[in-house]
């Protein structure tokens, strides 16, 4: 008696379930569910030509560290680009909808191209721009690969 | 009589449901596990450049803030990488349920 109570009651729960979720279904109407933003082929691109540009000019700091010329004061112009170029990039993934990780993200890369500026003004020497590639680096492929797993989620 | 067994339901959801997930993890781990590896190489680098009195304070401190926010950038694709799993986890049950459901109810529901 009790058993079939217990099961009559796990029934009820898992009729219950196809209830809710065929409830939902009928509210939202829709083939598909999206918890993240779709893949914006612009960020992927913007963010593979900023990695380019800021890896071309710590290469160029590599090279001649020692020179006058890769002191910041002759530099300033990469700075004031890179800020632009992220806030450009932070704008158009914030039109896209439920896209607050990749936000977050263009954030923290601000944030370490700041900590750069920060670096250049103390003085880097060439040996010093191996930790600073890697975190830019990183940070780069970090919002590609979700990017990236945003267009192969749903393909 | 009702026309949709909701047993075979379930498992078909859950089975449906079950692969994406797992294929997800196996991906997200060898990312985080090789990026890892690049910014632990990367604060041994300044430790040592610290010990051998090459780096100031000031620039150690800059230094480690930028491999710490590349850590958070990683965890932050981990986390986006979970969700899209759970999406698609969702999206696959919903969709080995569709015909059942939809002729059952004689309407396109799903």
């Amino acid at each position: 008696m009790k058993n079939k109570e217990h099961r009559l009651k796990f029934v009820s729960f898992r009729i219950l379930c196809i209830i809710s979720l065929l409830y939902v279904l009928s509210i939202i109407g829709c083939a598909n569910i999206r918890l993240i933003a779709d893949y914006d082929e612009q960020i992927d691109t913007s963010i593979t030509s900023f990695q380019r540009k800021v890896e071309a000019f710590l290469t160029y700091l590599e090279r001649n560290a020692v020179k006058d010329e890769a002191k910041y004061e002759n530099n300033t112009k990469f700075y004031d680009e890179a800020m632009v170029d992220l806030s450009a990039i932070r704008v158009r993934a914030a039109a896209n909808p439920k896209n607050e990780i990749t936000i977050k993200q263009i954030d923290l890369l601000y944030e370490n191209i700041s900590n750069l500026e920060k670096l250049h003004k103390l003085g880097i020497p060439a040996e010093q721009i191996f930790p600073i590639r890697t975190a830019i680096n990183s940070t780069c492929t970090a919002i590609l690969k979700l990017e990236i797993a945003k267009k192969r989620g749903r393909s | 009589m009702p026309n949709i067994d909701i047993s075979a339901l379930l498992t078909n959801m859950l089975s449906a449901a079950k692969e994406p997930l797992l294929q997800k993890w196996s991906e997200t781990s060898g990312y985080a596990e090789s990026e890892f590896k690049k910014i632990g190489e990367a604060i041994l680098f300044i430790e040592k450049q610290r010990l051998i009195g090459k780096m100031t304070e000031e620039q150690a401190k800059l230094h480690l803030e930028m491999q710490k926010n590349a850590s958070r950038a990683i965890l932050l694709t981990i986390e986006g990488l979970g969700i899209l799993a759970v999406e698609a986890a969702i999206n696959a049950a919903l969709s080995v349920i569709r015909d059942t459901v939809n002729t059952a109810l004689k309407f396109p529901l799903i």
